[in-house]
């Protein structure tokens, strides 16, 4: 019997990398850190207050993301979107995610044949 | 007022680069605000839900490290292994070659040669800890500069020999350590508190106290020197030739000095047989003294003839 913390710990590697992909997709419609949160996690990939806002800002400094202030709604807000470089960035994410799903699929069925 | 919005905010922009702190703080705040707001939303109360915001952010230092990509450990995996090897090399040597320099100086030029022991062991130690201590914050400042070393990889020339098997074990070396130390603290425990008192009441050393001027001094370098072989000889997993060599005369320049001390009978305080007539008696003192020389003089062979037969024992 596995116990629950080494699954929790194998879980949270395979979803560490995820989250940057999934911002930079969600972020390709500008949107805010609290909001961003709510998108992510209504799509299943639910992540930590404290580690969303800190990579945010680490990815606008990485360039690929930009930011911009809106002051139009009752409070001001700094919203995040995908950059020209983030995209560039993400394709290769993604490409990379893909390939790791084909070889997974073809280890299996290698496996089971 | 200040909320305890305010209080976490501060505490936590405190350590964050001041060039981005007003920024980093709007952001912050707004996103405080946003999630306190969720929560208020589904029906909680403003208080407890801030409560609760703010308790889901975490420490503030740790939330602030996040945001300025600083490290949570004091020395980190790229530079943990060069640390401790170099702190394993540097105090393997350096400590115990002060605490000797330092007795030796006591022992000789000093004008109270039975405190060389207790100075060479503090020197030691007080060297230990400023090493320890020095090699830690230059490696703790590198890991927060994030200074590349440029030290050579890895590669497999650099792979111990494998000790086919362990003749010295780990328990045979702290407990030939242990003895050596006790025998070590004898020497000026004999001096300061033996149990043997004069006819005023007042302690009397047991061995003659004009040694700590010739002898004594070079008893205890031998007894330190035979610590650093047993360490050594463990590191080395089995007894080597040229480890036979210097057991053998380690072993040689504690015997032969103590033979010739006990044979000639200047090792014992001249005091003591003054103390106890049964030592005055016939020829009891000679008898003694030849019993010792015996004595040591077996256990000297014993050593020596056991390190030979293992050595011999590994190289047929």
């Amino acid at each position: 019997m596995v116990s629950d913390d080494v699954l929790r710990t194998h879980l949270q590697e395979l979803r560490r990398g995820t989250v940057v992909v999934a911002s930079l997709v969600a972020l390709r419609h500008p949107d805010y850190g609290y909001a961003l949160l709510q998108r992510l996690t209504a799509h299943g990939f639910p992540v930590d207050a404290n580690t969303l806002y800190p990579l945010l800002r680490r990815l606008e400094e990485q360039g690929l993301l930009t930011s911009e202030w809106n002051t139009e709604e009752s409070r001001p807000r700094k919203f995040y979107r995908t950059s020209g470089d983030g995209e560039t960035v993400l394709g290769r994410l993604l490409d990379d995610l893909a390939a790791v799903q084909t070889s997974v699929t073809g280890l299996i069925e290698g496996v089971e044949r | 007022m200040t909320s305890l919005t305010d209080r976490y905010l501060a505490a936590t922009l405190r350590t964050v680069p001041a060039p981005r702190r007003t920024e980093l703080a709007d952001e912050l705040r707004a996103s405080i605000a946003d999630m306190i707001e969720g929560r208020t939303a589904a029906g909680q109360d403003t208080a407890v839900a801030e409560r609760e915001v703010l308790t889901e952010l975490g420490h503030p230092d740790r939330l602030a490290a996040r945001y300025a990509d600083r490290p949570l450990q004091l020395i980190g995996p790229t530079y943990y292994l060069v640390w401790s090897s170099l702190l394993r090399r540097l105090l393997t040597l350096i400590p115990a070659l002060v605490g000797v320099v330092v007795g030796v100086l006591e022992a000789t030029v000093g004008d109270q040669p039975h405190r060389a022991i207790g100075a060479g062991i503090a020197a030691a130690f007080q060297a230990a800890v400023q090493i320890a201590f020095w090699v830690t914050v230059i490696f703790a400042v590198l890991e927060r500069t994030r200074t590349p070393l440029d030290l050579p990889e890895w590669n497999v020339d650099q792979l111990p020999e494998a000790p086919l098997e362990r003749d010295v074990t780990l328990t045979d070396t702290c407990a030939s350590i242990a003895f050596l130390l006790l025998t070590l603290a004898f020497l000026p425990w004999q001096h300061y508190r033996s149990w043997v008192s004069d006819a005023n009441g007042d302690n009397l050393p047991i061995l003659d106290p004009a040694l700590w001027t010739s002898w004594l001094p070079v008893l205890a370098a031998v007894l330190v020197a035979s610590i650093g072989l047993e360490i050594v000889k463990y590191r080395a997993g089995r007894w080597t030739w040229p480890l036979v060599a210097v057991n053998a005369a380690l072993g040689l320049a504690f015997a032969l000095p103590v033979g010739y001390l006990v044979l000639a009978d200047r090792l014992l305080n001249p005091a003591l047989a003054d103390r106890f007539e049964w030592l005055r008696e016939g020829d009891n003192q000679g008898l003694s003294a030849g019993l010792v020389g015996v004595v040591v003089a077996a256990i000297t062979i014993w050593d020596i003839a056991d390190s030979v037969v293992k050595a011999r024992r590994h190289h047929r």
